[in-house]
């Protein structure tokens, strides 16, 4: 297991340089001035320059993709351009927040998930099915944002049973967590709709192979056939979507961020982008990368423990 | 029980499955029984319902799409058709038995060997982990799974062919059934691999003392393992008979027609001996005999009435479905 990871590390990392090139070119080939957005129209001609000069622009393309890669690699991803604070200090103040949101609602989605889609699946037809497929359609087709609308005038301003903005403080387990619930359970939605499905067509494929028929043959239990020799095989597929989605959730956590008003990596990439803060974008398009290359890791070892074949490869 | 007793006596077997919306009879009126030892084949083209008729016995025909319609299966005195999908549990893996085709699609791949082969042990016999594995692990070695208690945490992808299908044999034969039911065992396997499961079969059948009903399409390796050869067509028995008599004197023209087609080295022909049409559709099976069409010796009767299966007179074990060669006594009457 340990060289299986080690080996997928090994894999990760052209991915990961790639991912940085991309963001380096992408900063620097977008239209306008970083000088003359942080300066003004007004700024007169030597102060443009002296900002080129401090922050590196004025050299030619490579030395600023060497600066960039050895800043990147010495662990320091610049300083905010708005506040001057090193932008790794603003990303920890807020990722738990982000990181909170997300294990949250995959949770949900993977907890509620999976056993509706096995029952679903069990009694194909039934009316537990068409009831778990019509919860799986709305999850869908509603984006997250209205549903975050809709969640917050229902449960927080008619029912008052939460909070209408969620930034509560670090210290008090209760209360984060009453501010947690409605946003995890917004982004759950849309992962419980996709793990449902999956896990219930995935079953349902399993479930007709030949091993099944031979678990039957040896006389192993109705139950035991569901949970021990079905269930593993039909979550390989549904560790695919979950890795898959867990980049759309980290989108939609942008979304859901502003709409609960919560703090966290979302809204300091649209805070970013409203003030042109180029330096900031930089580093959160980098953390990005990290995070979805995590991701992906934590994907592949998933399989590796499910799968004994992938193992061996 | 009586020493004389069958341990599988099934009764007008019908098996119907559902197409477009109606019933239709994949297996009918099939009756036949086991004597402890005893191998039975059960031989027919693809289609003929000799699968149907072996997963009948194990009540594992898909449900929803199939049901037994009618007939009885006694394993061992003991009607299986009325019991509950709980009380059949007990039964399968542990008095019945069956062995698939496909050893590549039978294991599950994400578990190890040793755990499927100990599997029913602990459900049949309430053997504790360390138990279980001890006695499955004599199994494996019973079955010729060379360096057992090495590979026994290995998984499926990890052996052969062959090798996969004798887990499946040390599967079946875990909790010493009385009958096993192999479904076309050698049919996926290298010729060499065949021969050499078909003789692991028999030796396991001599060990353990169990009945067997070996389903396959090819007489040629009917001819070394079975007591008694039984042909099906189109979901009816056409022909059943002792291994002998079925060779030297093939009475009903289908099967005298399927030995025509095995291949022989020892004779000088350029040309395979293929049956002329096709087996009628499930859901289209015409008013008499179900081979009419494909008989060459045909007769106007023959498209009328489906004839019974009879006994010849001279060998009151040998029975035939036909107008033409058959005998004068129904067996179905005498039952």
């Amino acid at each position: 297991m340990i060289g299986f990871i080690l080996k997928r590390l090994l894999v990760a990392l052209p991915t990961l340089l790639a991912v940085l090139t991309i963001v380096f070119l992408f900063v620097r080939v977008a239209p306008g001035d970083p000088a003359m957005v942080i300066l003004g129209d007004s700024a007169s001609q030597e102060a443009l320059e002296a900002l080129r000069q401090q922050l590196g622009l004025n050299k030619p393309l490579w030395a600023q993709y060497v600066d960039f890669m050895l800043m990147v690699l010495s662990g320091d991803l610049g300083k905010s351009m708005l506040t001057s604070r090193p932008i790794l200090q603003e990303v920890a103040e807020v990722l738990p927040y982000t990181v909170e949101l997300t294990v949250a609602s995959l949770t949900i989605g993977v907890v509620v998930g999976v056993p509706l889609g096995i029952v679903s699946a069990k009694q194909r037809n039934g009316w537990f099915d068409y009831f778990a497929r019509v919860i799986s359609l709305v999850g869908l087709s509603f984006p997250a944002f209205v549903s975050a609308v809709l969640m917050l005038l229902i449960f927080a301003i008619e029912l008052r049973w939460f909070p209408v903005i969620s930034s509560a403080a670090l210290d008090d387990p209760e209360a984060r967590l009453r501010a947690l619930a409605l946003p995890a359970f917004n982004l759950g939605l849309i992962m419980l709709a996709y793990v449902t499905r999956v896990t219930r067509s995935s079953m349902l494929g399993v479930m007709s192979e030949d091993y099944i028929r031979t678990a039957r043959a040896k006389g192993v239990p109705g139950r035991m056939v569901v949970w021990r020799h079905a269930l593993r095989n039909a979550l390989i597929p549904v560790v695919t979507v979950v890795g898959l989605y867990l980049g759309v959730l980290i989108g939609n956590s942008v979304l859901t961020e502003i709409v609960f008003n919560r703090p966290g990596l979302g809204k300091l990439i649209v805070g970013a982008l409203n003030q042109r803060d180029y330096t900031m974008l930089q580093g959160l398009m980098v953390i990005y990368a990290f995070i979805i290359v995590l991701c992906n890791l934590l994907t592949d070892m998933t399989y590796g423990l499910i799968d004994p074949r992938v193992k061996r490869q | 029980m009586s020493e004389q007793a069958p341990v599988l006596d099934v009764q007008g077997l019908t098996t119907e499955f559902r197409v477009h919306g109606e019933w239709h009879a994949a297996v009918r009126g099939v009756s036949f029984q086991l004597a402890r030892g005893e191998t039975l084949a059960i031989v027919g083209e693809s289609g003929c319902g000799k699968s149907i008729t072996a997963l009948s016995v194990m009540r594992l025909v898909p449900q929803g799409a199939g049901r037994i319609a009618s007939g009885r299966v006694l394993l061992e005195g003991r009607d299986l058709v009325p019991l509950s999908e709980p009380e059949m549990e007990k039964v399968r893996g542990n008095r019945v038995s069956m062995i698939f085709q496909e050893p590549m699609t039978s294991l599950n791949p994400v578990l190890t060997v040793g755990f499927q082969v100990a599997e029913s042990l602990h459900y049949h016999r309430g053997l504790g982990r360390a138990e279980a594995r001890r006695t499955a692990l004599a199994l494996f070695d019973q079955v010729k799974i060379p360096s057992a208690a090495r590979r026994f945490d290995d998984y499926p992808h990890q052996f052969s062919g062959g090798m996969r299908q004798r887990v499946m044999i040390a599967m079946a034969l875990a909790c010493n059934p009385a009958v096993l039911l192999a479904d076309e065992p050698t049919t996926a396997l290298d010729v060499t691999i065949q021969a050499q499961v078909l003789a692991l079969l028999a030796e396991v059948r001599e060990a353990y003392g169990m009945a067997m009903v070996f389903i396959t399409h090819n007489l040629g390796v009917v001819a070394s393992i079975a007591d008694r050869v039984m042909v099906m067509y189109a979901g009816e028995v056409v022909e059943t008979a002792p291994i002998d008599a079925v060779f030297a004197r093939p009475t009903h023209p289908y099967t005298e027609a399927l030995l025509r087609s095995i291949p022989r080295v020892d004779r000088n022909t350029t040309e395979l001996q293929a049956i002329g049409g096709q087996v009628p559709a499930i859901s289209n099976m015409p008013a008499g005999c179900r081979f009419a069409d494909r008989c060459a010796l045909v007769e106007p009767r023959c498209r009328v009435q489906s004839p019974p299966l009879t006994m010849l007179p001279d060998d009151p074990r040998h029975h035939v479905r036909c107008w033409v060669r058959g005998g004068e006594t129904s067996v179905e009457a005498l039952q």
